[in-house]
């Protein structure tokens, strides 16, 4: 009778037992894999011959320069694969113009790709100047912080990237980026933004945009190098950021850029 | 323990490991490698093909050399190749793939250079409606050379 029950109630104890044994292993060595795999930071940069942590990189706009033939925003849409039927752009040149009764005229047709056409008579306009807009490359990215996937970072070298297999195109970073700098693109069904032409770069080249721009109103360099040409404009000029009170930290210096603009 | 804590906790512990499960199937491995995302998406971004191939590409030996050696000294070379011929790293790689035909109308060289406002003034512009006849801009500038006589 006694040995009955101590039976009984030792298989049902082994059972128990033997339970939480298998739950407990399986949890803790799964926690510690996914721990151990996963969120350590390795100290390894991408592979290849490129190494990420000798760089920072920095875009100047000489805003004095610019014509406005949007060479720039077109090579980049042919480098890039951006839709060209569809009003989205990386990169874009805005014409401003404050009109002799103040008002102020602020227009991108097709990103300024097909040119400007001067539809304001010369004698109506107090002073016009073309502005060219890119991703700013910030180094508090809003568009970074709202992403609930983690498809869009900050590299090692200061360079704000979209994870296109990992990106699920909720279009949170399109309405987060302050600059509207970012787009849709329908063709892979993700939002998708400059990349600094993150391929050309890390092979030595410059970005398409800076490359097509004939009169050096974009220039592309890096601020680790005390001896890059974007430091010594830094060093040099009177510089200035897109919308500087959002702290964003934009890595786009502005040189020459008007207060109209915004 | 009571038995109706015992149930929740079990079941609590099952959904636990559920959940470590299916997440170790679904997020990608070298997620969180250097930050809160995939680490392969760096290799990805420097993958994505060049197309602007660059005019010291152009100017090289048995290739444009004399095109290029006249437009490396030509008010013009600020002015790449591929900014006029479009890009054309297929045709480095392969001469028989062509890049597009250059665009020679009058309005593509006035995108540069037809007088605008909002240009900066130094900027040498000309008066698309006095300017050249309405003829071609290469009929009387070598777009290579602007100044070639
Ligand atoms: C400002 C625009 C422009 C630039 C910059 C330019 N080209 Fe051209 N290129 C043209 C035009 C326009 C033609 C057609 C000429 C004509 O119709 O007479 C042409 C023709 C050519 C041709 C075929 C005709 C021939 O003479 O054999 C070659 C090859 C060529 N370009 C190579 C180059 C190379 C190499 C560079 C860079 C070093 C370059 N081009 C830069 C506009 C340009
Ligand atoms: C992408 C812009 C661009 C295009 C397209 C372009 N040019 Fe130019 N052009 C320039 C720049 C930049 C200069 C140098 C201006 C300077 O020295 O300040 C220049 C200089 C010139 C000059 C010399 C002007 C001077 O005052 O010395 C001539 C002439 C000229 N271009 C003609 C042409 C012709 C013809 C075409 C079309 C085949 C053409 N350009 C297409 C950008 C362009
Ligand atoms: C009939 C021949 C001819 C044609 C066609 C022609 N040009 Fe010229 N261009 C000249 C001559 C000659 C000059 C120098 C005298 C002058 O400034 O008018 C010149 C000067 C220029 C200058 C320098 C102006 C300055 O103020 O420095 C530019 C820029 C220019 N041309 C661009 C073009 C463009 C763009 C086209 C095509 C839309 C074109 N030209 C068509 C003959 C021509």
């Amino acid at each position: 009778m006694i040995g009955e029950i101590k039976m009984k109630l030792s298989r049902r104890e082994f059972a128990r037992i033997g339970c939480r044994v298998i739950i407990g292993a399986t949890a803790g060595s799964a926690i510690i894999e996914s721990i151990v795999t996963n969120s350590v930071a390795s100290e390894d940069p991408p592979k290849g011959e490129y190494d990420w942590k000798e760089h920072l990189w920095g875009y100047v706009i000489d805003t004095r320069k610019c014509i406005g033939c949007g060479r720039c925003a077109n090579a980049c849409k042919l480098e890039n694969e951006v839709p060209f039927d569809e009003p989205v752009y990386r990169t874009w040149v805005e014409r401003y113009r404050e009109l002799k009764d103040k008002d102020v005229k602020i227009d991108s047709p097709n990103g300024g790709i097909n040119g400007f056409i001067d539809d304001v008579p010369a004698e109506e306009i107090n002073k016009a100047f073309y502005v060219p807009k890119i991703c700013n490359h910030c180094e508090n990215p809003p568009c970074v912080q709202v992403c609930p996937v983690g498809a869009t970072f900050s590299t090692e070298d200061g360079v704000v990237l979209v994870d296109y297999k990992y990106c699920i195109g909720c279009r949170y970073c399109i309405q987060g980026c302050p600059y509207g700098a970012r787009y849709f693109n329908t063709e892979k069904g993700t939002a998708d933004k400059c990349t600094w032409c993150y391929h050309r770069i890390t092979k030595g080249l410059l970005p398409a945009c800076v490359q097509a721009c004939p009169v050096g109103a974009r220039i592309f360099g890096d601020l680790k190098n005390p001896e890059s040409e974007v430091n010594k404009i830094l060093d040099k000029e009177r510089i200035n950021v897109l919308k500087p009170d959002l702290g964003t930290k934009p890595k786009v210096y502005y040189v020459g850029l008007d207060r109209e603009v915004r | 323990m009571q038995p109706h804590l015992k149930k929740a906790f079990t079941l609590l512990a099952i959904a636990i490991i559920g959940f470590i499960v299916v997440r170790s199937f679904i997020v990608p491995v070298s997620f969180g490698q250097y930050g809160w995302y995939r680490g392969d998406a760096i290799i990805d971004s420097m993958n994505f093909e060049i197309r602007h191939a660059g005019s010291a590409t152009c100017g090289e030996e048995n290739c444009h050399n004399s095109i290029y050696s006249i437009w490396i000294d030509s008010k013009h070379k600020t002015v790449n190749c591929e900014t006029c011929h479009g890009p054309s790293e297929k045709h480095v790689n392969n001469v028989r793939i062509m890049p597009e035909p250059v665009n020679d109308t009058r309005d593509f060289c006035g995108m540069c250079h037809f007088k605008s406002a909002a240009r900066p003034e130094e900027f040498p512009q000309i008066d698309p409606d006095t300017h050249g006849e309405n003829l071609r801009c290469a009929y009387c500038h070598n777009p290579h050379k602007p100044w070639f006589v």
